[in-house]
Formats: structure tokens, sequence, C-alpha cells
């Protein structure tokens, strides 16, 4: 059987036959323990399932991998193409916090990795970041504001053309 | 025993903890050790923690918020009434550093671990302190009086040379900072910082202070009695910060050699007798490029980095405190205190070094803490715990010992990699990260250098293959398993043998 294992921006083919080389896999019954022995060499890890895709946690590191076999990965990908290229990206809280502040306004323009929002949770204040280019469109919280995980903050539009706003004055502070 | 300052000294036989997490563990085991019996108090949020387990009594407090629960005076006292506490340690943190607590604690007879409220209240405000000290002949970073006139300023900012900061007298956190290279840019600084000042804490007021480029962190542990015996056990280094936030510590420092240490601890026990302070305290000390020290501030309270001091000098610091507080004279006199090996303390918290240290709460599904020779795990959290963001992200404090710091970052590289926990994000990929850091390494590192010239961004994944290998095995097994079940026609048998084989296979 043929998987697609995806780590971060990386997919592995993983084919699983009568496999020429050897390997012992084992899930120990404690703690999500698991031991793959392949070919004498021994690699150990904690996994655990997470909704659709695996925590894997090797000497420190953690990986997310997705693994899907080839029918479920063909169907994502044909969905991805056409969706997600135009529609909003949603900023959500990602736990309960105290907004601190919002450092865009409606119609600027965000690059992928700009602030978009500082939460204070956990006696830090965290940034939130734009998870891709686009334009502010709706700003769904002011300063001061409680929220809850998974609350949404701030949408980010794909313009539909190349007639951009300019960032406002203010945004540029 | 009791000062007319706010403390009180007696033997007591039953200590509260007002704190919870992995400080409220260490207090427990050194109450345990010296037989006195233990009461702890919980909040809703932490009925299933261990120190609520470890403790002989534990009392419910209130709500998760801290401030309806850890940090209510009344409720804390009226525990200790009940439960015949004779003694409360508050840890660090929530009300370990409030001088009202403290007094609250002696008029109601009960022993605060720690100092006199009084030394409390003058440490704890910044210019009280600053003008105590200096009598007292301790360094200070040069700077002005806040309130005085732009022009005042100026000239004392030409007289201690530039670079310096202009700060907001009732700053905190960065807010109202302004460094200024040069005198030509010193108004606009003053403006925009008395406007950051007005905005962030209604008062406007600043002033000016020498800024101390590539300076590090430096910190005196001090034990003192109520006999007037104070003593300093070294320093720890404390330049890895993020946001004002340490990250790892270490005892001793690299750059400190036998007359620093001696020089700054004399300092530092000088100012801490200028306060009459008794118990266990630490002076932090900026340490700039030529090895001149100046007076921060003093935490009056036991430190989260405790543990290195406590490993390279053989001196359990919180049985010290609780010795003291029962009035005992310190076993140890400043000649036989000796700094042997190296140790090392990571903090690992809940947050996620690869998406700007955010923080990340959820539930422990897997802790497996290392262990072997030269390794120590204070924690206070356990699978089944949650990280929730009513309190801080700390899961616990790794501490590695080596007979040299070589020694020391290989022992801490094999833990970090021993060390497992799921359910959360966790920061061991930034340690690993610094272990194996140049800068680190050589030592060459200031209280800058995490935020500006240390980035997670060059850091290999470099178990990605064997990774995504784990998953698809684990993901292969459960396909045959659910192919087993109820592929083949259909579960023609009946239920009850379907539901027997399906039970075996899950065994």
């Amino acid at each position: 059987m043929k998987y697609i294992a995806t780590v971060k921006d990386k997919e592995y083919t993983i084919e699983i036959d009568d496999v020429p080389i050897e390997i012992d896999f084992r899930r120990l019954p404690s703690g999500g323990v698991s031991s793959l022995l392949m070919n004498h060499r021994s690699i150990s890890a904690v996994i655990e399932e997470v909704g659709d895709y695996w925590d894997v946690l090797i000497e420190g590191e953690l990986y997310a991998v997705k693994v899907q076999d080839e029918r479920a990965y063909r169907l994502e990908h044909m969905r991805a193409t056409t969706v997600s290229m135009s529609g909003d990206a949603t900023v959500f809280s990602p736990m309960p916090g105290i907004i601190i502040a919002v450092p865009v306004s409606v119609g600027d323009r965000v690059h992928h990795g700009d602030k978009v929002v500082i939460l204070e949770s956990m006696k830090m204040e965290n940034e939130l970041r734009a998870p891709r280019d686009g334009v502010v469109s709706q700003i769904l919280v002011s300063p001061g504001a409680s929220v809850e995980k998974d609350q949404p903050l701030v949408v980010i539009t794909q313009p539909d053309d190349d007639a951009l706003p300019q960032p406002s004055e203010a945004a540029a502070e | 025993m009791e000062r007319k300052d706010g403390l009180l000294v007696k033997k007591f036989d039953k200590l509260l903890i007002a704190n919870r997490g992995e400080i409220a563990m260490r207090i427990l085991r050194a109450a345990r050790e010296l037989g006195i019996a233990t009461v702890a108090v919980y909040s809703d949020a932490d009925r299933d923690a261990p120190h609520v387990r470890f403790a002989d009594e534990a009392y419910h407090i209130g709500p998760p918020p801290a401030r309806e629960s850890y940090l209510v005076i009344e409720k804390l006292l009226d525990v200790a009434r009940r439960s015949g506490a004779e003694a409360i340690h508050p840890g660090y943190g929530f009300l370990a550093e409030r001088e009202t607590f403290a007094q609250a604690c002696v008029d109601a007879g009960i022993v605060f671990i720690g100092p006199p409220a009084r030394a409390i209240g003058i440490m704890g405000d910044k210019l009280m302190a600053r003008q105590t000290v200096v009598a007292a002949g301790v360094p200070v970073v040069p700077g002005t009086m806040p309130g005085q006139s732009d022009e005042e300023m100026k000239a004392a900012a030409l007289q201690m040379g530039f670079p310096v900061l202009v700060k907001a007298a009732a700053g905190g956190g960065g807010k109202g900072m302004r460094p200024v290279l040069r005198a030509e840019d010193l108004a606009d600084a003053f403006a925009g910082a008395r406007r950051e000042a007005k905005s962030a804490f209604g008062d406007d007021t600043v002033y000016i202070e020498k800024m101390i480029t590539e300076a590090r962190h430096i910190e005196i542990q001090l034990l003192a009695d109520s006999h007037g015996n104070t003593i300093y056990l070294g320093e720890r280094e404390c330049s890895l910060q993020r946001r004002h936030q340490k990250l790892i510590e270490e005892a001793p420092s690299f750059i400190v050699d036998a007359d620093l240490r001696r020089r700054m601890g004399e300092v530092a026990v000088a100012a801490a007798k200028a306060v009459d302070y008794v118990n266990a305290g630490t002076i932090e000390f900026l340490v700039d490029k030529e090895r001149n020290f100046y007076f921060l501030e003093m935490n009056t309270r036991v430190q989260v980095e405790h543990p290195v001091t406590e490993l390279v000098t053989g001196i359990d610091i919180v049985q010290e405190q609780l010795r003291i507080a029962r009035g005992r004279r310190l076993r140890i006199r400043q000649e036989d205190v000796r700094i042997k090996g190296w140790a090392i303390e990571c903090r690992i918290n809940a947050e996620d070094p690869y998406n700007n240290y955010l923080p990340s709460t959820g539930t422990i599904t897997a802790s497996h803490l290392p262990t072997g020779p030269g390794v120590r795990v204070d924690t206070g959290v356990y699978v089944g715990n949650a990280i929730s963001p009513y309190y801080d992200s700390m899961i616990s404090k790794l501490i590695c010992y080596g007979e040299t710091r070589g020694e020391a970052v290989l022992r801490m590289r094999r833990a970090l990699e021993e060390y497992r926990v799921l359910g959360v994000k966790t920061n061991i990929p930034f340690h690993q990260h610094m272990m194996d850091s140049h800068r680190f390494l050589s030592g060459q590192f200031d209280t800058n250098f995490v935020e500006e010239r240390f980035s997670m961004d060059d850091r290999e994944a470099p178990r990605a293959l064997e990774a995504a290998l784990l998953a698809t095995l684990a993901t292969h097994e459960q396909y045959q398993r659910a192919a087993q079940i109820v592929a083949p026609g259909d579960r023609d048998t009946s239920n009850w043998k379907w539901y027997s084989r399906w039970e075996r296979l899950h065994r």
C-alpha cells in the first residue's frame, strides 16, 4: 500500500509491501512510546494521533505528520487548488486572553508573518501574525476585549486585482 | 522573636505553602525532609495537581484566576487558622514580594518564610531601593532622579557619556523607554518617552540612566539568619532571556573569577545588610564588558533558578530558608562555601519556538522525564495535568550538573533528547539549538543575544524522515486492523462473536 506522509513542507511517499528491509515496529503499551527497528537501527519516539495527523516526538523535536493514502491525498489536492487561492483567511485566537492591541486597520495591506493582533495570555504578550499576504477586510475585536480560544479576530482577504489600497499612516507607526 | 520591622522568627511544625506548580513541590519536599507537616492550597484548576497529593492536607481556595485564589491574603490566612499551620512559605510570584502579606502573617502570629516586611517594601520600590543601597556603598547604574528639567537631564547625560536610556519613572516592561546615542536626539526622546509613559501609566515623569551595552545579567545568592550572619553562595549567570523572562541559567558564570565573585558577593551582602535582611535573597547585577558591576534590584524571595546554586555549593537553599525562619543560626560560614563543578538550568515552557514562542495550552498526554547521572528535574506537571491560561507556561526546570561546563552541556543535550512531553508544544528544541550554538558554547552572549542574534530558522529538522516512517507505520497498522474487523463478509458472525474478536485485537 502507498502512503504520502507530509511533515511541514516535505512530502514522503512510503510504500508498505512485503518489505525488502527488515522492519519491526511496535507500539509499547505505556504512554504512546513506540519502537522501530529498521535493519537493527533503533528509532524510538512518542507518537499520538491528534485529529487528522500524528504528533511524533523524536529526541526533543515534535513533528506533525499527516499520513494519507493515495486516494485521500489526490482528493485533498484537487480541493486545495480550487478553493484556497481566493477566499478569506481568518486569524483565530489560539487561547483565551485579552486583546492588547490590533496594530492594523481595515484596508491595510499585510504580508505573511506581519503582526496583526497582540494578545495577552499566560502573563505574556503574544503576537499573532498574518497567515498570508492580503488586505485586512474585517477586524472583529478591539483592545481590551476578552476572547475565547478559536474566536475569530481578524479576516484577511486576497485582493481581486492589483489596485491595492496603500498602507495607512497609522499602521506605519 | 518578633522584630519591629515585621519579622517573626520561631519554631514551627506545620507549614502552609501558598503556591502551586514546581515551587510548591520543591517546598513540600524540603519540609518533608525536615519532618514538618505540610498544608497545600489549590484553586478549581489545580484539584488534580501533584502538590495537592504530596501535601499532608489540602484546602480549596477558590476559582482558577489567581486574583480570586492564590492572591487572596484573607483566604490564605483563614486556611492557616483552620489547619493550624504556624508558618507560610510564599514560594516565588503570587504574594512572595508583597509587603502587606508578610506583615499580615506576622500580625496573625504566623511565621512568614522570607525577609522582614520592611525589607520587602524598601527593595520593592525602585527609587527607595536605589537610595538605600547607594548609601551602603553599592554601585548603581549612573542616572538622574526623576522629575528633573530637560536641561538638567541633558547636562547629566553629557557628563555620564552616551549612549543613555530615557526611562519612565512609573515604567516597566520596556514601555516609555528610549535609547539615545547622541545629544541632538535627546529632545525627541524626551517627548516620545513622555507620550508613551503618559498613555501607558498616566504619568509622564522621565529620567535618564547610562545605557550599559553588551551587558550581562549576573546575580548573587544570599542567605542571612536572624542572628546577623549573612553569606553569599556565589553567582548565577542569567543573561539568556527573552522579553525579560530568563530561559537558561548557569552557575558559576563564564566571566566571573574568584576575585570578581568575592567583590560582588561582599557588595551583595552590604546591600542586604542595609535593609536588615533575613532569609534567602538575591541581588541582581548588570555587568558590563569591562566587568564593572551595577546593582539592578533585589529579589526578596527564593528564585526560580535556585537549583543551579544548590548543585554547585551542595547547600539546600529551601531547607535553609525553613531553618532560618525557625530561628536557627546558619551552619555554614562564608569560608566554608565552595563552588564545585558546573550546573545549567533550562526552563521547559509550553511554548512553540518555531512560532514566535507562542504559549501552547492543553493537557499533558505523555511525559517521560530524563534521568541518570547529573540530571535533576523540578516539575509540578504530570500526565493528565493541564497547562492552562490562568498561570505561567513553565512545565519544569531541567537542571544538569557536570564537573566542567563542557560536561554539563553534554549532559543537558542528552537529557533534552531523553525528555518527552506530548499534549503541548515545548521549547525543548530552543534549548537544544542553544546547546549547539557556538556563541553559547564559547560563553559569548549578553542579555540581548536571544532576541537579537539567535534564530530557530537555521535549525534543521533532522528526524523528519523517521517521523514520517513512524506515523505511516502507525497508520498502516490501524488500516489493517480496521480491515480485519469490518471488511471481510461485512460481519457475518453474531454481534457477540464479533465483539469478543474485536476485544482480543485491542487487548
